[in-house]
């Protein structure tokens, strides 16, 4: 059961022991769900592996903060650097559908100007695509999962969306009066992915709030119940809970399988003609780097030291103001208004890039840790803030933080339940980050104040993680080409998060799907060539429309 | 048409004798017109121009549901289509007779199918039909499909009535029965039909009726409207009251001549004023949302709907019309 309405009717495909699959894909999340139905649709034999369960959404998923736990990965890594990053709650997940199962779902593409940063801003570095070859890609993953929003959304590449803006929450209010105040635009109501109208068997959304706990309506889009289903239907297996540990190299330098433990904690192989990782920045890294063998002594497809590098989050900064009348920002979905009207490097600022400003609606939990944060709220003081809970609103800072060869992922010396050695993670901010935030922090607090609050707190934090296995041309300064295919490996490919050179102020969502739409297109393009060939063909891929799910066309308005 | 008999003769100095002289006599003659069914141009433009309203109301309700169904657009393209015919029919007698009909036809069938899917909307919520008053308020609009089908109705009639201008042609009435002797003369005859009292401003009581039943459809959205908004203005009880009593007149003036001339204008027009101050209600609601006119596309629509209390008023123009119109012929 995946929401109120929707099921999977036709039994999984399972694949016998021993047996050869084409192909592999660890980790099925944004990157790795998309993948998989593709690939599948397309006639290819393959399995999906994940560390976490299959989620029963009726049974498994409560509609509770601290009961939503479980969604996220929440195994032990190891954390450094002089601005450490928090891991476990809002920046990874562990089960099918990964992170897109507790994300807030705001998807906003990435500005044509995130694809040449070091060309026009002289920082970080260009991504090997322009915005042009991701654009129909974009579109296509708005119209699959579908994306509510407003018909003209202005920034970037303007363009509307599919499925009709939503209605505002408290804390959405709160946002276009302060921007509108102030004279800034705003979005209202999207772009996210939830559903404003009912789609096939998904109902539309109720506002109830529980998005970030898993949407147990099924109107907020996941890769759990937007592609996995017709995944499965079209011949692929997914093998839940188990954790893959090491990706085995033959004698001819290609990939021929990956070593897992399964759910029992047995170890097993399986055979693959070629083995695609969707780990996301974390974990793709870790697996990459613990499969180092003779020949790849530094870890697979790591000849360019790049892997675990140049590991980027994103500012996350809470801004949270008290109002006098309610806001009851439990209500409605917490992504439902933004303003990216500083997204862009303006000179006059003093720093390179810029940030989006966006609604957060924290449940009772999140505001009582931000509170203890932001004013150092604690015994009494703590519960004469939680009992004015109603009053406050949130607003959510996204600023774009410039890759660093030092932020990176390692291996530590400790290890897992399963004897696999652990992440360690190093995170610093640069000049520029701290001007950005400092700048960013100060605007949104702005933009509360003229919203109307009272008193306006905020709470330095990190959102979403990318990088750490980046793409380029390059093979010495980069790990995948820009259809994720390593450039040590040729039947070895990386499909999540972790290959953006840079992250822009946009959420990574829709830009990871958009890639694995088009890295699917490339792999079903190439055809067997891939597990037999060493050749490259670096030619685009014509578009492939047809491998969508079903109830992707006949629904939404036309684009303006 | 009042307007030709208006216009009379170029060296006539126009003072406020004269001037109120032809007033009397162009509102003795727009009464004529009515009663005797010459009201063709303008009741189609009316339904052209209703119709522009309820096609804005429902391209936006709709968008709001994402037009999540293809069918979701067809009363937007259908009430462009009526708009377009409603016009024609206004310049044109042939289109008044062919394309209007034929457009209000297919609106009033869509306006069915749209019934049909609202139903089974607020049927596939949770509870279903179970939890009639909570899924009615959160689901579709169940009505609205019908209220929708007012202005293809307007469109309808308009197109049996005669046009102002044939007042005294010279042609021929048809002979009503088949053994009359003219029958000889004219090769057919015309046998005395509804149509023909339609065509003659005999159709009071039908525009009574509709009047009760469009007065029912938008009376039960404003009730189950408003009571979203927990009746949180005084004035949003007014049309919850005002309905019942426009359907009481009308149902009322099939049966009693008096009160179709009496208790049904006066109750219209409190209902086309109430209308118009919801309108304005309405539109105060809009400007006060967050953002108020910077953000005039997502407040029209998110908004109390700004063309609801429209629909109203045009319940009571109804009413105001059918108290105009003559009786039914008793056959």
């Amino acid at each position: 059961m995946l929401g109120s309405i929707q099921r999977i009717e036709s039994p999984m495909r399972r694949f016998s022991e021993g047996e050869e699959v084409d192909y592999v894909i660890v980790g099925v999340g944004a990157g790795g769900g998309v993948l998989l139905q593709r690939l599948a649709r397309a006639g290819f034999r393959v399995i999906g592996f994940d560390a976490g369960p299959f989620w029963d959404t009726e049974r498994d998923w409560v509609s509770d903060e601290k009961g939503a736990h479980n969604l996220y990965w929440n195994d032990m890594r190891i954390t450094a650097g002089e601005h450490p990053l928090a891991f476990g709650a809002n920046n990874s997940g562990k089960g099918v559908g990964g992170g897109t199962v507790h994300w807030a779902s705001f998807t906003p593409r990435l500005h044509p100007s995130d694809f040449s940063i070091h060309s026009t801003d002289g920082v970080g570095v260009d991504w090997p695509i322009p915005y042009s070859d991701l654009k129909p890609y974009y579109e296509l993953m708005e119209l699959e999962l579908p994306v509510s929003g407003p018909s003209y959304y202005p920034w970037g590449d303007p363009h509307g969306y599919p499925y009709g803006p939503h209605p505002m929450g408290g804390v959405g209010d709160a946002l276009i009066r302060g921007c509108t105040n102030l004279g800034i635009g705003v979005s209202a109501g999207g772009p996210v992915a939830i559903l404003s109208g009912s789609r096939a068997n998904r109902p539309h959304c109720i506002y109830r709030g529980f998005c970030i706990q898993g949407c147990k309506v099924g109107a907020k889009a996941s890769t759990l119940i937007t592609h996995v289903p017709d995944a499965i239907e079209n011949g692929a297996e997914i093998r839940p809970n188990c954790m893959v540990s090491r990706i085995h190299v033959g004698a001819t330098r290609r990939v021929t399988g990956v070593s897992y433990f399964d759910s029992d904690g047995r170890a097993c192989f399986q055979k693959a003609k070629a083995v695609i990782v969707a780990g996301y920045s974390i974990e793709t890294p870790r697996l990459l780097l613990n499969s180092a063998c003779p020949g790849f002594e530094n870890g697979l497809a790591n000849s360019s030291d790049c892997v675990g590098r140049y590991l980027m989050a994103q500012a996350g900064n809470v801004v949270l103001g008290r109002f006098e009348e309610l806001v009851r920002m439990y209500k409605a979905p917490p992504a439902h208004a933004l303003t990216e009207e500083f997204y862009e490097t303006d000179a006059k600022r003093g720093f390179a890039r810029g940030f989006a400003i966006q609604t957060v609606g924290p449940l009772p939990m999140s505001f009582a840790k931000q509170m203890m944060v932001a004013k150092g709220a604690w015994g009494w003081g703590l519960r004469s803030v939680m009992m004015d809970y109603n009053h406050w609103a949130a607003f959510g800072f996204l600023g774009e933080i410039l890759p660093n060869a030092d932020n990176r992922v390692q291996l530590a010396e400790e290890k897992d339940r399963l004897g696999i050695p652990i992440a360690k993670i190093t995170f610093n901010l640069y000049d520029n980050d701290k001007k950005l935030i400092e700048f960013g922090k100060n605007k949104t607090m702005e933009v509360m104040w003229a919203a109307g609050a009272q008193e306006v707190v905020q709470e330095a934090r990190y959102a979403h993680l990318v990088g750490a296995a980046r793409m380029g041309d390059n093979p010495e300064t980069s790990v995948v080409d820009q259809f994720g295919r390593t450039h040590d490996i040729a039947n070895l490919f990386l499909c999540d998060g972790s290959i953006m050179p840079t992250q822009g102020s946009a959420n990574p969502g829709l830009t990871i799907m958009a890639l694995a739409a088009r890295a699917a297109d490339y792999l079903i393009r190439e055809g067997a060539a891939v597990f037999k060939s060493e050749e490259r063909n670096t030619q685009k891929p014509p578009i492939r429309r047809d491998l969508s799910p079903p109830d992707t066309w006949g629904h939404g308005m036309p684009r303006i | 048409m009042a307007n030709d008999r208006l216009r009379g003769k170029p060296d006539v100095v126009l003072t406020p004798e004269v001037l109120s002289a032809r007033l009397d006599r162009a509102a003795a003659n727009t009464d004529l017109d009515i009663r005797e069914g010459r009201f063709q141009r303008w009741l189609a433009l009316i339904a052209g121009l209703s119709s522009a309203l309820s096609g804005i109301e429902v391209a936006y309700e709709h968008y709001k549901g994402s037009y999540s169904r293809r069918v979701m657009y067809t009363p937007v393209i259908l009430s462009g289509a009526l708009v377009a015919g409603g016009m024609s029919g206004f310049f044109s007698r042939r289109a008044a007779r062919t394309i209007l009909p034929a457009v209000s036809v297919l609106t009033l069938g869509d306006c069915a199918v749209g019934f049909y899917f609202h139903v089974r909307g607020i049927h596939r919520k949770p509870g279903g039909w179970r939890l009639p008053i909570v899924n009615m308020v959160m689901g579709p609009p169940v009505f609205a499909p019908l209220l929708f089908g007012v202005s293809a109705y307007l469109g309808l009639l308009a197109s049996f009535l005669r046009r102002g201008e044939a007042a005294g042609s010279g042609i021929l009435p048809l002979p009503a029965h088949p053994d009359h002797w003219a029958r000889i003369v004219t090769g057919e005859h015309e046998p005395i039909s509804w149509a023909q009292d339609v065509r003659e401003g005999r159709f009071q009581k039908q525009m009574a009726i509709a009047t009760a039943v469009s007065a029912f459809f938008s009376g039960f959205e404003a009730w189950y409207s408003h009571y979203k908004n927990n009746f949180r203005y005084k004035a949003q009880w007014t049309p919850v009251i005002i309905a019942p009593m426009l359907m009481a007149a009308g149902i009322a003036a099939v049966k009693s001549p008096r009160i179709a001339r009496t208790w049904l204008p006066a109750i219209s027009a409190v209902a086309i004023v109430d209308g118009a101050v919801g309108f304005g209600y309405h539109a105060r609601g809009v400007l006060r949302r967050p953002g108020g006119l910077k953000k005039p596309f997502y407040n029209v629509i998110y908004g109390p709907p700004l063309f609801a209390p429209l629909l109203f008023a045009a319940c009571g123009f109804l009413g105001v019309l059918a108290s105009l119109l003559r009786r039914e012929k008793r056959r």
